[in-house]
This record gives structure tokens, sequence and C-alpha cells, in this order.
């Protein structure tokens, strides 16, 4: 069974301790960036890191490689050495940028290289670097990225495969990906209001975060999932959400788990109209009214690739800290009976699925959990 | 570790000079609006697979690539920094990488797992891995598409790639069906975890009955001069298959090797 080893993040609250200790205050912050719209450059919300990251190669990988280190540092060479590395990202891949800008222009003209570059490069940088045994991958399926990074991590770790994986979620601020979501108008221009009737987009934000997954023994365990595509189109699923339902079933059922079992739910809950409406017409017709269930986007933001292990490693730390996180600016719910949390839940264990539907109609659910420390 | 191949289809650009997207509008009634090469690639290479095998609501989809889809990079790079234009809705979509599995798995009426991913080193030996891992849980089949386009500027690739500028280029398509199930199966792919050294490589080659490909980045040990794509693995097994051949395929990257045994059934 994959364990949960250790954990390392930056969020737009600072590194994790930061980030959980602003959390335990219900504190959060944002910042503005500029998208390119029809209108011109517009002005947006966004959650930003403190320390700004350069969203170039350089800038990039500099970030990943200090949260991938503090995630390894507590194994040896050997252990390293068979150690795989999974990143899941939507970033934009700036080696094509750069061999689009030196082929297309005389003045950023670069000698060709022999060295074959893409978007896992710095996955296969990270290995090199640390020293781990060679075996990278990098899904880019959106919204869902890490969450199913996590998920084929946990596979190669239980078909005995590879006895460590560190998976890597990253996002950083991009013009393309912010004015991508600003032209299918789903920003907000204030908050991320989930399942709140006043909910009107949501606000991207920043996260580089690393798990290191292995088989040995830990509080942590992470018991499966499921992941599917399946949508009424690309950007959405029913209203009704029965193709959450499917998705969230099958978690259950490929763990083995019953519902009646599972301690709270962290949901996806963008703060978009149709997304958390979907989302919480299915949880109805899963959970009891008396299901907890919260949300994290009010606090980091929308990290869109880095999200699935992102809020999942936040998630951890809240409930090793005593306490499930409430959901930050809620205030009139979708469903009278079904609201999220409104104040912290004391709480240091148990079994927690954890939700993200995203683009492309990628749907993912995994079910992690905590036993007594 | 094994895994069993149930059906492969194959396009190079350089063998058949159709023109896909016509090809998918007139031959295959697929809605061709707001796609571009990248997508049609991967609808095309999909439908060929199908009409060779069923495949199924829960068969686990996995698309790769060298390199994704370099032209709308490309495309919004010119005028989004260039003409400082706004972005065009229609290319971010297909952009990110999930875009062209979302149309695949819809197309095929896939409602399973379904992936886009690169490995930089060895895309297809790290995905077959993978997919061992996932069936073995999953206990489904997958279908594997490999799609590789030339970029519109050539150059574009080859400085990507890392290839010598005067290497031809051509676009390629596979698909597979892959099972742990060894029924009805074409041929069977042997490989494992391991990163061989190029001594070691040598020993194996020496001592093997079995017909020796090699990768176009291999050159320590073949220099054939062959068109490249990235994923030309997949056209190996493809033609093994067709002329009955049991192969062995040498991967590198670098100066780590790997091997992909193929053996008719």
């Amino acid at each position: 069974m994959a364990n949960i080893l250790h954990t390392h993040f930056i969020s737009a609250l600072g590194d994790k301790e930061q980030t959980l200790d602003a959390i335990k205050k219900k504190h959060f912050h944002m910042d503005r960036k500029s998208v390119r719209a029809i209108e011109g450059e517009v002005s947006v919300p966004y959650y930003t890191f403190k320390e700004e990251v350069q969203d170039t190669l350089n800038g990039i990988y500099s970030v990943m490689k200090k949260i991938v280190h503090q995630s390894i540092k507590g194994l040896t060479s050997e252990q390293k050495a068979q150690t795989a590395i999974i990143v899941g990202s939507s970033i934009i891949d700036w080696n094509v940028i750069d061999a689009i800008e030196s082929s297309n222009y005389a003045y950023k003209r670069k000698a060709f290289s022999s060295l074959k570059r893409s978007m896992d490069s710095y996955a296969k940088d990270l290995s090199d670097e640390f020293g781990l045994n060679g075996f990278t991958l990098t899904i880019n399926t959106a919204c869902t990225s890490s969450a199913n990074a996590i998920l084929e991590a946990s596979n190669l770790i239980d078909s005995g495969l590879y006895p460590y994986v560190v998976v890597v979620g990253l996002e950083v601020f991009s013009v393309n990906m912010s004015s991508g979501f600003y032209a299918m108008q789903l920003l907000s221009s204030s908050s991320i209001k989930p399942f709140d009737t006043q909910r009107d987009g949501t606000i991207l934000g920043e996260g580089v975060v690393a798990l290191l997954l292995g088989n040995e023994q830990t509080p942590w365990r992470v018991l499966g999932g499921f992941s599917n595509c399946n949508g009424v189109n690309i950007t959405s699923v029913s209203e009704e959400g029965d193709e959450f339902v499917e998705v969230m079933e099958k978690a259950l059922m490929m763990t083995q788990i019953d519902k009646e079992n599972i301690t709270a739910l962290k949901t996806h809950a963008t703060g978009t109209l149709s997304n958390d409406i979907s989302e919480m017409n299915a949880i109805r017709k899963i959970f009891t009214k008396d299901i907890v269930f919260t949300a994290l986007k009010p606090y980091i933001g929308h990290t869109v690739g880095a999200c699935g292990a992102l809020e999942i490693a936040i998630f951890m730390g809240c409930v090793d800290d005593g306490f499930i996180p409430q959901t930050l600016n809620h205030e009139n719910a979708i469903s009278s009976e079904y609201r999220p949390l409104l104040e912290h839940l004391a709480c240091n264990k148990g079994t927690f699925m954890f939700n993200y539907f995203g683009f492309g109609a990628n749907n993912t659910s995994l079910i992690l959990q905590k036993e007594s420390l | 570790m094994k895994l069993y191949i149930k059906a492969i289809s194959s396009y190079r650009s350089d063998k058949d000079e159709s023109n896909l997207k016509q090809v998918l509008k007139q031959q295959y009634k697929v809605d061709v609006r707001r796609k571009d090469d990248f997508i049609y690639a991967g609808l095309y290479g999909a439908l060929r697979l199908q009409e060779k095998v069923s495949i199924e609501r829960d068969n686990e989809l996995y698309l790769t690539s060298g390199f994704g889809n370099l032209n709308i990079l490309a495309k919004m790079h010119k005028y989004m920094i260039e003409n400082k234009e706004p972005i065009k809705l229609f290319d971010f979509i297909n952009m990110l990488g999930n875009t062209t599995s979302f149309y695949v798995a819809s197309m095929l009426g896939i409602k399973a797992k379904t992936l886009f991913q690169i490995s930089d080193n060895f895309t297809f030996f790290h995905t077959l891995i993978m997919i061992y891992a996932s069936l073995q849980k999953s206990k489904n089949e997958a279908i594997l598409g490999t799609i590789d386009i030339v970029s519109e500027n050539e150059e574009v690739l080859k400085r990507i790639a890392g290839i010598e500028e005067k290497t031809s280029l051509v676009s390629a398509v596979h698909y597979q069906k892959i099972s742990l199930n060894p029924k009805d199966a074409l041929c069977v792919l042997e490989f494992d975890t391991k990163f061989y050294t190029l001594e070691e490589v040598k020993k194996i080659i020496e001592n093997t009955n079995l017909h020796v490909r090699f990768s176009s980045r291999c050159q320590a040990l073949h220099k054939e001069g062959k068109p490249y794509f990235e994923t030309d693995v997949v056209e190996v097994i493809y033609n093994a298959i067709q002329n009955n051949e049991q192969t062995l395929y040498v991967e590198c990257y670098g100066q780590r090797y790997k091997l992909l045994y193929q053996f008719q059934l």
C-alpha cells in the first residue's frame, strides 16, 4: 500500500509552515495580475507567491528543486536511486517556446543542441540532480494533473515496481493560462465563493508541491481512487453531476470504502457557476446531509495542475494539526441542506475523499486514510 | 513485465499523404471544427485502430508524444507575444494537453481513465510501465496512442528534439490496444524498469537471435539515417507484426539504454 511519507510545498500563503498557520487563522491573501483580453490588458485577482517565481525555465526549475529537495532529504542515496518522479502540471512548455524563439528570431538564435527537451525535462533534470532512478513522467490533464500523478504513483508502488515515487504539482503564473481562463469567462472579479449563490467564478493561484510516496508505514495511506474522462462537452459535465457521481462511486468501490465511513470530503469547488452546482448535485446523490465537506481554494486559489497534490498536502497538514479547515467566503448556500464547513472542525484522523474535476472532462476522486498517531 | 497487443494501427505522413482533416470530415464524418493538426492526427489514428478491434467504455486511454502540440504554441506565441493580441478561445483550449485526449475518448466512447503525458527520456517505455501498473489494479485493457507531428517550421522540432539539422522528419501516429490477457493477442511486449549501459546492451545484442532494431538516438550502436519521429518504437512493433518477426528494440537517451522484446504469438 502506498503511503505518504513527506510533503513540502509553497503557496500564495508562503511555505508549508506559513501556509498552515495562515489557514488555521483563516487568512488568505490575493494580489492582481494582468491578462490579455479583447478589451486590452485587464487586471484580475490572483493568488501570487510571496516571493516571485519567474515563469521561465530557470525560475520554475529553481523552485521545484527546492521543494523536491525538502521532500526527499530523508532518503539515503540507495533509496533515492530507487525513487521515480511524476510531475503533474498544466504549465506551458518553455522548452518549446525557447525553440520557437530560436527558430523565428535572429536576435534570439542559439546554437543547435543535441539535448532533447520537453515538458518532462524538469522531472528528468530533478531525477539526475538528486540521483533518482530515471523513471520520469509528466502528466498534463489540466486541473486533475497532480491528482492523477498521485494515483499513478500509488499504482507503481502497489505493483512493486518502485518503492518510492515523488509526486510534484506545479503551477506558476502564466499570461496564457490566465488569459485563457478569462476568455472562458471563468474568473471572478472578487473572491472564490464555493457553493454560494453569489459565486461568480474562480481565481487562479500559484503552487509548487512535492509528496513523497513510499511503501514504508506512515499514518497517511493512499487507499486509491478513480479517474475518468466523462462530460457533456470539453468544458463541463451535466448540471445533474452524474459524471462526478460515477467517479466518486468508483473511487469508493475501488478502495472498498463505504460512503458512510468517509470522515470528510475535500471538494474541488472552483467557485464557478457550472462546476459547483454539478459537484453539489453529485454530493447530494451520494452522501446524506451530514457529510462534512470543505473547500480549500479560497485560501490559496485554484492552482490548476498543482491543486491535486497541493490541496492534499494542505489538508494533511491541517488534520495533523487537529482540524479540518472551514470553507471561506460562503454565506448563501446553493443547497440549504448541504453546507460546507463554516468553522474549523476538530479532527485528527479518518478516511477522506478528495475531488478534482477538471477541464477536458477529466475527473478524479482519491481516498486517503489517516490512522491515529 | 509482459503486455499483450490485441491490435495496432499505424500512420506515417511520408507513406500516406492523405489530408487528415478532409479524411476525417468526409470519410469518417467527424466534426473537424475548432480543432488542429495534432488533434486530427490523434483522431485519425484512433479511428484506424477502431476499425481493427472493439474499444470498450472502460478501456483506459493513454496518449503520449515526444513533444505535444508544437504548432499551437508557435501560433499563439506569434500573435500573443509578437503582436500583443489577446488569446483566442479555441487556441487556448487546443493548447491544453488533455484536449486531444478528450476528443479521442469522446469519439471512441471511452469513459475511463484518460491521460495525456510525456516522459522526456523514454516516453513510450515509461508509459508502458505505467499502463502495466494500472492494469494490474483495474483489470481493464488500455488504448495507447503515440502522436508526433512535424512542426510547421521544422527547425522548431529539430531544436527541441536535439537532432541534427539535416535529419528528415515525418509525422506519425500509432495506436495499440493493450492487455494483460494473452487471449487473441498479436504479440507480447516484454520489458523491465532497468536502465542498461552501452556495454550491457552490446553483450545482449551479441547473444540474441532476434531482429535488433534501434532508435535513431542510438548512434553509438547503429547509424541508420532514417526519418525521425520520437515514438518510432511503435512502428518497429507494427512492422514486426506485419513481417512476423521477433524483435529486440533498443532505445537510448544519453548514457542510458532500455530494451523492449517483442514476440509474435
